[in-house]
This record gives C-alpha cells, structure tokens and sequence, in this order.
C-alpha cells in the first residue's frame, strides 16, 4: 500500500515536472517579440513643456495693435521705402501655414494647393498690394507651429496666418494684427468616451502640437493631464485613433477640423482659454502690421470676414472679432 | 565519411594479421633486427594512418564549409540583402506614390506590392535559415502593422483628408526606426557569418600537412636504417610510399592554395564589392524615400531633407568624389562594374542638383512645381535620375554576385575529389610500406 502510494506521488511529481519543464521552454522559443505600437515622428510621451512664462506682464493688453493709416494706399502703389513696397518689388507675398490644419491651411489633395479660411485672410493682404491674389504672388511655406515665430523674426517669411493665439509673451518676440478670429480651446475625444471637460482627464494622455500654447495649457491645468507633444495636429488624431491618447485639446476650431475627418470622435466641453487669433509679422515692421490691420478692417466692414467664415466653417457667421488698438 | 572505413579497415586486415606471429617472436628476440624492423613498420603505418584520417577528414570538413558558403550563408546573405532592399524600396515608393495629387500611380502602386511580396518572401527565407535571429522575428512582427498603417494613410488620402499624410509619416517612422533598423542588424549578421564561413573555409591544414610531413621523414629515416642494415640501396616499397607521401602532400597544398585562391577572388571580385553597392543602393533608396517625404511631411520636412543631404554625402561624398560610389570604382575588378559605378556616380551627382532645385521650389512655396521635379518623367527629374542610379547600382550588384557565385563553385570544385584522392593515396601508400618492410623481414625467417 505504502509503496503504491509512494509510487503515486513519485509519477505526480515527475508529471508536474514534465509539465512544468514544457511550459517553462515552449513560450520561449515562440514568444513573439513584445509589440510596440508605432508612434508618429518626433513625439514626446510625456511632453516636455517650454519654460511656461505667466503671462503676467503688467500693463499687456495682447489684444491692442496698431491703428491702420488715415487713407490705405491703393494696390501697386505702396509708399516708397515701406515694408510693403519691399514685398511689392519683391514680386511675391511669403506666408508661413499650416498644411495640416483642415478647413484653415490644408493641402487639398486633389488640387494639390494649400487652402482655408487662414489661406484666403493672407490672400486678402496680397490682393491689397499687387491687386492679384494668384499663386505668382502668394508663396505658401509650409511650417511647423513651432517654426512660426522664428521664421517670422529671421525673415524667411512675411507673414505668419496659422490659427496662432496672440499673447503677451509672443508680442515680446514678434507683433499681431488685430484679432481676425475667436478661438477657445476645448477637448476632443471619442464618442461615448465620458468625458466632458478637461477636468476629467486626470493623469490621462492628451495630445497637442509642440511649441503651441495649447501643450502649455494642457501641461498647467490643476487637474494634471499628461501632456503628449506631435508635429502637426494630424499627428495628434493618428494618436487618438489609435487609442494612444485619451484626447486632444487646442483651439476649437482646429479641433473641429479635426473632428470632421472622424465620424467616431467630437469636441466636448465648454471653452476653457479664450485663444484670439492674430497673422504674426516682424515686430520691427509696424507699418505693415498697421496695413495688415487696414485690410482686416476692410475685410470687416465689407462683409468679406462673413462670407470666407460661411465659406470654410459653414453659417451663420457670428459677428466678427472687433479690433482694438493701442495708438 | 564512408571513405573512412576501408582506410582505417585496410591496414587492420593485411599488415596486422600477418604481425601477429611476428609479435610473439618479438617478445623473445628484443632488440633484434626483425624486432626494431617491426616497430618501425607499426610507427610509420600509424602515423600515416593518423596523416591520411586527418588529410581526408580536413578536405571533406573544408568542402561542407564551401558548400555551406555557397548554399546556406551566401543565399542567407542574399536573402538578407533582398529584405533590406525591398523594405527601403517600398518606403521610398509609398512616399512618392503618395505625392501624386488624388489617385496613386498604377505603376508605384505595383511596385510597392512587389516590394512588400519580396520583403515577405525573403523573410521568410531568412526565418528558414536562422530562425534564431532576433531582427527577423521584429520584421516579421511589424511588418502588418507597416502595410496597415499605409493602407489607412491611402484611403484617408483619397477621401482628401490631411490625416491620411500624418499615417504615412507614422508608417514611415516605423519603417526606418524600427524595421530597416532591424533589417540592417540582420544583414550584417548574415554578411558577418559569410565573411567567417570563408575564413574557416580558407584556413592552412596544419594537422593532416605536419603529420603527412612527419610521415615523409618517417619513411626517410626507415630507407636510410635499411639500407646500413642490408647494404641495398633501394627498396621499391618504401620508395613508392613515399611517392604516394609526397603527392598526398602535394595535392593537400594545391587544393588548400585552389581554395584560398578562389575565395579571395570570391571576397576582391565579389562579396566585398556587392557589400559596397548594396548600401549604396539602400542609401539611394533612403534618400529617395527623405526626398518624397520632405514634401508629404508639410513643414516637418527638414529633418528629412538633412538625412537626404547626410545619404548623398554617404553615397558621393560631400564634393562628389568621395564616399560609397568611390570606394565601389577603387574596388571594381570588372570593366562593365566599373562602367555601371560610373554611371551611377554620375547619375547620383545629377540627382544632388535636381534635389536642389525641388528644395528652393518647395521653401518658395512652389509645391506643385517641386512635385512635379521629384515624381515627373522629364529626363532631368529626381525621379529620372534616381532610377538611373538605382538601375546601375542594381547591374552592379547582378554582376559582383555572378562573380561571388562562380568563384565559389569553383572553389567547391577543387575540392570535388579530393577526399576520395587522399584516401586512395594513403591506401597505397601503407601497401608499399608494409610491402617493402615484409620484403626485408622474410629476409630474417
């Protein structure tokens, strides 16, 4: 009886060693390589976040530019020895866009041009000074959001017109037009994902551009989401698409071109920053920025704002950003 | 193997069995001539017993390690070589499909499904070969993900959404940071084992040559006691086995020297020059695939087009008379290799400048026009050029492979008879020694 039962527990024994021994090598020498989910170029999961200055700067009111002149000269005939004049004898107007950003500056696949709402506002500043807005004399340079500010100080291009928020910190760098279009940041998520506010993204993943003052915002809310920084916006969708992050959070009206290229994602949650846009020009250029500002009037007053607004983002055009000036 | 046993069997049944009664004798006549005649017949027999095992095991060791050359590393390394290809050719050519407004190119389309079915094929010969490489495993793990990342990045495409670009640059990402990584550590692997497998295949036979050697001056040494023994000048025994010695030797050497020879020729007119051009071509295909995603990256693009310049600088150095191209015209050995490198250098320096006229259209805000210069058919485009590069790159390639290939089968081919020759030749070389031995022995009966 003894040795039967030794007997028993010597073949379990042996039995659960055999088996342990198959389970122990046949995993290793399938084992498929630990999977890495592919990430778009130049992402930084967690982000790092520029020194975010406070904008504090007393006395600052971004909003205030510089007053159009008294009479805006007629096109081809800029006065001698202004900015514009420079552009004019240049032959071409050099913009820095985004190709990126659907419905404001997107390169239309079939057409191959950059197109959108930003598009056709610096289209409106050509057209004021060589009276043709064509592609002869609009050169669309594709740039990154963080290239806009240098690209605008060195020279390499005229004008900036990519949904950028005009602050405090960047007039100490480069000088806004007036306010051209309201945006406010919000969130953007998948259908049914529950949240409805930034507030609700605690220690969760969220995607902005790098350089933008929206991966600022993201990275100083209370509420501590986990800032994850992209190249371009598209980059950001690629990532929420693929489940990569839990949302993406900008200017609302990028983010509702972000939206309409994704039946399963939307835009939640009240405005949480007020981002007023302004088109970026060398800050030593002022009679440009004061030309600039004519035109936007212009574009104002003469129902053009309204009618590129239905154009792009669809109607009723609410009223237009109202300008504000410093002198 | 089997050639073996009769050498080793052959002097077990003749000389052994007649040694027998000699033996007992030897117990009471020590030290007699018979007696020292006998050892000395049993030293020389073993040694040349040892020289021909060592002789014919070292021939056939040699000729599976060309073999092994010729049907295992060197197809491994082709395979290998193949992978990397395709997966940098299929980068380059959905970048570039992707540039042509709307509707992809029939032809791009074709060839970016020809790459990914070679990339396939070739991996899963490279899985065949040495399942054990960690890189094919990766490649064989991400490559699903690739084509699905740039299939989503068509179809978003095509529908005129900017988000299809942004999945071609993830899938692009992928490629070059993870599967052309891994594709490269996989080629060199394999390149690394080809050029050891020719090494070992090329090595002296210092064993079966110095215990062949010793054999020599053994029966040297036995004609030389004879001969003050019995006062004969001659015995026709031992003076055969040592002709027998010294041809064995002979064809040892030559067949050692044959092999060196054609795997050196294998290294110089092959495998060294095609390792030359196979990165040239990878880094053509790299630039080209930077070229095409300058534009698709819309305004991220100047990291490509600082690796686009870094692939040219690897490819013709930075004046145009350095780099890859340079070395492969110092290396060629064959006058229609040289002409193919030439052209190629020629055609990789016309594309540097054509790629500098697609950079200022497209920082001047040209796109279409810097399109138009990297995917149209005009003779000066990028696209023109860079496929004359890739051509001659490629007849280059065909043509060093050739010569890799020939040189080893030649090099297989110097040894085809060599074990059955030095088995042969310690067969007789033992019958005339036991011969001439016996010969004095009965002399003593």
């Amino acid at each position: 009886m003894r040795t039967k039962l030794l007997a028993v527990a010597a073949t379990a024994t042996l039995l659960a060693l055999v088996a342990g021994c198959t389970s122990a090598t046949s995993p290793t020498s399938n084992a498929s390589p630990a999977f890495k989910a592919p990430v778009p170029a130049g992402v930084q999961d967690p982000a790092t976040i520029p020194s975010a200055a406070a904008d504090s700067d007393s006395g600052c009111d971004p909003l205030a530019s510089l007053r159009p002149p008294a009479a805006m000269p007629p096109p081809r005939q800029m006065p001698a020895g202004s900015s514009m004049e420079t552009i004019l004898k240049n032959g071409h107007l050099t913009v820095g866009v985004d190709q990126n950003t659907y419905l404001f500056g997107y390169r239309d696949a079939v057409s191959g041009q950059v197109v959108g709402f930003d598009i056709d506002i610096a289209k409106l500043i050509a057209k004021a000074i060589f009276g043709d807005d064509s592609s002869k004399v609009v050169k669309l340079v594709a740039i990154t959001s963080a290239q806009r500010i240098p690209f605008v100080q060195n020279g390499t291009v005229d004008i900036v017109a990519d949904s950028m928020t005009i602050n405090c910190e960047r007039l100490r760098q480069v000088a806004f037009s007036t306010d051209y279009f309201d945006a406010g940041q919000k969130i953007l998520v998948r259908k049914g994902s529950g949240y409805t506010t930034i507030d609700d993204l605690a220690g969760k993943k969220v995607c902005a551009a790098a350089g933008t003052t929206s991966i600022v915002t993201i990275a100083t809310r209370p509420s501590h989401p986990v800032p994850v920084a992209v190249n371009d916006w598209t980059d950001c969708l690629v990532m929420l698409q693929q489940g990569q992050v839990q949302a993406v959070s900008t200017d609302d009206n990028i983010l509702a071109g972000l939206a309409a290229q994704d039946p399963t994602i939307e835009v939640v949650g009240p405005r949480f920053t007020a981002e007023p846009h302004g088109l970026a020009i060398k800050k030593t250029s002022t009679d440009f920025v004061r030309f600039v500002n004519g035109v936007l009037d212009q574009a104002r007053a003469d129902g053009t704002w309204t009618r590129l607004y239905d154009k792009w983002l669809g109607g009723p055009a609410p009223t237009p950003p109202a300008a504000k000036y410093s002198d | 193997m089997a050639l073996l046993s009769p050498t080793r069997a052959a002097p077990a049944r003749t000389p052994l069995g007649r040694v027998a009664p000699l033996a007992s004798r030897l117990t009471t006549r020590t030290g007699s001539t018979p007696g020292r005649l006998t050892v000395l017949m049993l030293a020389a027999s073993a040694l040349a017993i040892a020289a021909g095992l060592a002789a014919v095991i070292g021939v056939t060791q040699r000729s599976s390690e060309v073999d092994s050359i010729i049907n295992r590393s060197g197809p491994l390394t082709l395979s290998a070589q193949e992978l990397y290809r395709s997966l940098s050719d299929a980068d380059a050519v959905a970048a570039n499909a992707f540039l042509s407004n709307g509707q992809e190119p029939a032809a791009l389309r074709e060839r970016y499904e020809s790459d990914i079915a070679a990339a396939s094929a070739a991996l899963s010969d490279a899985t065949a070969g040495d399942p054990s490489q960690r890189a094919v495993r990766e490649i064989a793990a991400q490559l699903p993900v690739y084509t699905g990342l740039v299939e989503t990045a068509r179809t978003y495409n095509r529908q005129n959404l900017p988000i299809g670009a942004a999945y071609l640059r993830e899938a692009s990402a992928l490629m070059r940071n993870d599967l052309l990584v891994a594709a490269k550590r996989l080629y060199d692997a394999e390149t690394a084992r080809f050029d050891s497998d020719a090494g070992d295949a090329s090595g002296f036979p210092w064993l079966a040559a110095s215990l062949a050697v010793l054999t020599l001056v053994g029966l040297g040494y036995a004609q030389v006691y004879l001969t003050r023994r019995t006062n004969r000048l001659f015995n026709l025994g031992l003076l055969g086995a040592t002709a027998m010695g010294l041809a064995a030797l002979i064809w040892l050497g030559a067949s050692w020297l044959g092999v060196r020879g054609e795997l050196s020729s294998a290294e110089r007119d092959g495998s060294s020059q095609v390792q030359l051009l196979a990165q040239a071509r990878i880094d053509a295909l790299q630039a080209r695939a930077d070229e095409a995603l300058t534009l698709v990256a819309r305004g991220n693009g100047g990291s490509f087009d600082t690796d686009y310049n870094t692939m040219l600088d690897n490819l013709v150095g930075k004046d145009g008379n350095g780099g890859l191209l340079h070395r492969a015209s110092g290396a060629a050995t064959d006058p229609a290799v040289r002409a193919a490198v030439a052209a190629a250098t020629d055609a990789a320096k016309s594309w540097k400048s054509t790629h500098q006229r697609v950079h200022s259209a497209d920082t001047n805000g040209d796109y279409n026009g810097a399109v138009l210069l990297t995917i149209g058919n005009d003779p000066a485009s990028a696209a023109s050029t860079f496929n004359n590069l890739d051509k001659n790159l490629a007849t280059g390639i065909a043509a060093t492979s050739a010569q890799l290939n020939r040189h080893a089968r030649s090099a297989s081919g110097a040894l085809t008879a060599a074990p059955v020759g030095l088995g042969a030749l310690t067969l007789l070389l033992l019958v005339g020694l036991v011969a001439g031995f016996q010969q004095r022995l009965a002399e003593y009966r």
